[in-house]
């Protein structure tokens, strides 16, 4: 039993980790957050079905034009809902990230329509038997590609140009605007690469979860509540803390039963803000006089 | 007294010219009945198929020359977004600004017990379309103004826990329920119907909307020694609760509830769906009735379906189809448009030929569900088409 609930919080936590990663890319660069994430998971996922399954194109064609898609979404977010905002230093931006991912909720609606539909994949057609536990290969592939993708994140931050700019505008505005980095410029390109990674965690869960309008919500939320558990502003905590959190999901449910799943989850939240403010894994800020 | 006379006269007058005259006849004020249901939301598509029963049955009345001697039914829709406070808001103005003599309920329970005093009120009669709870219909209010042409919770689950412990002689049966109003009312009826036939569920597990992976709650029913699943879940997490069963290999019959019909079950899940048996009123597929071929008809011609498997949400059209028919000979029985008089008139209807039986009498005083336990079947999929099940 044990090893079932380890395959199945493995899968679902590395995708909280990978929406919550975009909730940190945000904060740090703009102290603000995209709460539409749990819109652009959808939207992934939507956009990847209407091409692939949709138009009947091959999958390599598929995937970089929805990513290309997402990166655009997040554009238009920051510049609609976030910068107007920022710019009059208040903090709407919060209402306004969620009323436009309420608007995409129900544009798919409209255009893409409200019952789930099935995303083929040649790996959920039969279940792997690993350790007495079934799995199905697909969600083996959820982790890999999930974590290697954060690596890969971490790894552009600290070893391109365009991720030292954002290093350096999460460190201060005013220092990185006088080095000659376009801030604005900047902080769009957190909230394009944020979208992409909630998207691409919507493309690897579409063929387990089914694609729908409402598929986003939920994760969306979940993600959220693991950035602050991790710590938003450390990276490397919410990768931690979204595994974690898949997995204590998971064993909770299996033990106890699911009714007290969400009771002890989003009290741990409340939990970790009391006793930890800054997260299990972040450090404490250091004021600034 | 001239003028008086002269003003008989032209009273005379008016009434010669409007019964010779034939665009003062057709100027007749149409019967306004509603629908009140979910239109919008993950449930719309059971809002959309109530709709066109009652489109395909209302055209057919209009057709044969409407009602109350030549009145044509005028139908308005109004969205109740699955809010049960913006279905009392919209009971209220189908009501009182439209005039409706009766109002068509949908898919939530809750919607439906909410409005449930506003019926009573300006008394009017609603007649439920889906929502099964049981204490819609049985309310303990006298006159009652809820009527229902579909299953009832109650009635459903026993029919489940009788197929599962007389049919597939299962001993220690699993029940999973989605963690709503709707899972509780359930839980209710199968706890009760369950110890009625001494036996002993395993256990109650609950899933929230869009969980993705229900393995933990199966395992746990399989652990405690589970022989068979009784399940009430909607399509999405249906088809969840299917795949993750698959996946720990667990091959047990599985038995549900009909929310999985409401959406796209069978694409979701693919050669597993036909792993389940589950209840309906209705079956567009096989042989049909005579009326089941007219009402087939009126859907291609007018929604460009191309067969039955296209006819999503099913029961929502057949439950509406007959609903709609009924009401009409209860406005005709009432022998006016008076909502009052409808209703006293729907608990004394005599036999009709509807859609989905013969109803000999529809309703009476003691029971407004207009379909009991004997007309649910049971059907399952096969490659995609939802066929009856042997009973």
């Amino acid at each position: 039993m044990i090893a079932q609930l380890l395959f199945s919080g493995l899968a679902l936590g590395s995708m909280y980790a990978l929406v919550a990663l975009g909730y940190n890319i945000t904060y740090a660069t703009s102290q603000t957050v995209n709460f539409s994430q749990g819109q652009s998971v959808m939207v992934g996922a939507v956009v990847a079905y209407v091409l692939y399954v949709g138009l009947g194109w091959p999958f390599w064609a598929a995937l970089p034009v929805t990513l290309v898609a997402l990166a655009l979404l997040g554009v238009i977010v920051e510049r609609v809902a976030v910068r107007p905002f920022l710019r009059a230093r208040s903090i709407a931006w919060l209402l306004a990230t969620i009323a436009v991912g309420i608007i995409g909720e129900n544009l798919a609606m409209i255009f893409f329509g409200k019952d789930a539909r099935a995303f083929p994949s040649a790996l959920t057609q039969t279940p792997w038997t690993i350790l007495g536990a079934g799995v199905y290969p697909h969600e083996l592939l959820v982790p890999v590609v999930g974590i290697l993708l954060m690596a890969l994140v971490e790894l552009g931050f600290r070893r391109t140009l365009a991720g030292k700019a954002l290093r350096a505008v999460a460190f201060s505005h005013d220092a990185a605007g006088l080095m000659g980095i376009n801030v604005h410029r900047t902080i769009t390109a957190a909230y394009a690469l944020s979208s992409v990674l909630a998207g691409v965690a919507g493309i690897l869960l579409a063929p387990l979860l089914n694609v729908s309008a409402t598929m986003g919500t939920t994760i969306g939320l979940k993600a959220f509540a693991v950035a602050i558990i991790g710590g938003i502003e450390s990276p490397r905590g919410i990768v931690a803390a979204g595994i974690l959190y898949g997995l204590f999901e998971a064993i909770v449910a299996g033990y106890l039963g699911t009714g007290v799943r969400e009771i002890l989850g989003f009290a741990l939240v409340i939990v970790v803000l009391l006793a930890r403010p800054w997260g299990l894994f972040g450090q404490p800020g250091v004021r600034r006089v | 007294m001239a003028r008086r006379t002269s003003l008989a006269l032209l009273i005379v007058l008016a009434l010669v010219v409007a019964t010779v005259v034939p665009g003062f006849t057709q100027a007749k004020p149409p019967v306004v009945v509603a629908l009140v249901a979910a239109m919008s939301g993950g449930s719309a598509l059971s809002g959309e198929a109530i709709k066109r029963g009652l489109t395909v049955a209302i055209d057919e009345i209009n057709a044969k020359g409407g009602v109350l001697g030549g009145r044509k039914i005028e139908l308005v829709v109004r969205d109740e977004e699955g809010n049960p406070s913006k279905g009392v808001t919209a009971a209220r103005d189908v009501i009182e600004r439209e005039k409706a003599v009766a109002v068509f309920g949908g898919l939530h329970s809750p919607v439906g017990l909410a409005m449930l005093p506003v019926f009573h009120e300006l008394k009017v009669p609603y007649v439920g379309t889906w929502a099964a709870a049981t204490n819609i219909t049985r309310n303990g209010r006298t006159p009652n103004y809820m009527f229902r042409v579909s299953a009832n919770d109650d009635a459903v689950d026993h029919f489940l826990a009788k197929h599962v412990v007389e049919k597939l002689g299962a001993k220690k049966p699993g029940v999973i329920l989605e963690n709503t109003p709707w899972g509780a009312s359930n839980q209710e009826g199968l706890t009760k119907w369950f110890a009625q036939m001494k036996v002993q569920p395993v256990g109650f597990e609950k899933f929230n909307w869009n969980d993705s992976d229900m393995s933990p709650q199966l395992l746990r029913l399989k652990n405690g020694g589970a022989d068979s699943i009784v399940m009430v879940a909607n399509a999405p997490e249906g088809a969840q609760v299917v795949k993750s069963r698959a996946k720990i290999g667990w091959n047990v019959p599985t038995v549900s509830h009909w929310g999985i019909s409401g959406g796209r079950f069978a694409e979701l899940t693919g050669e597993l769906s036909e792993s389940v048996v589950f209840v309906q009123t209705y079956s567009f597929f096989g042989k049909q009735s005579e009326t089941g071929e007219r009402v087939i008809a009126a859907l291609k011609s007018k929604h460009g379906i191309k067969g039955p498997e296209d006819i999503l949400a099913p029961v929502g059209t057949a439950n509406a189809y007959d609903a709609m028919h009924l009401v009409a000979l209860a406005i005709e029985k009432a022998g006016a448009a008076d909502g009052a008089k409808v209703r006293d008139a729907l608990e004394n209807l005599g036999e009709y030929k509807g859609l989905i039986k013969t109803y000999k009498r529809p309703f009476t005083p003691e029971q407004h569900d207009a379909l009991t336990e004997n007309d649910y079947i049971l059907v399952t999929w096969k490659g995609g088409k939802i066929i009856p099940v042997a009973r």
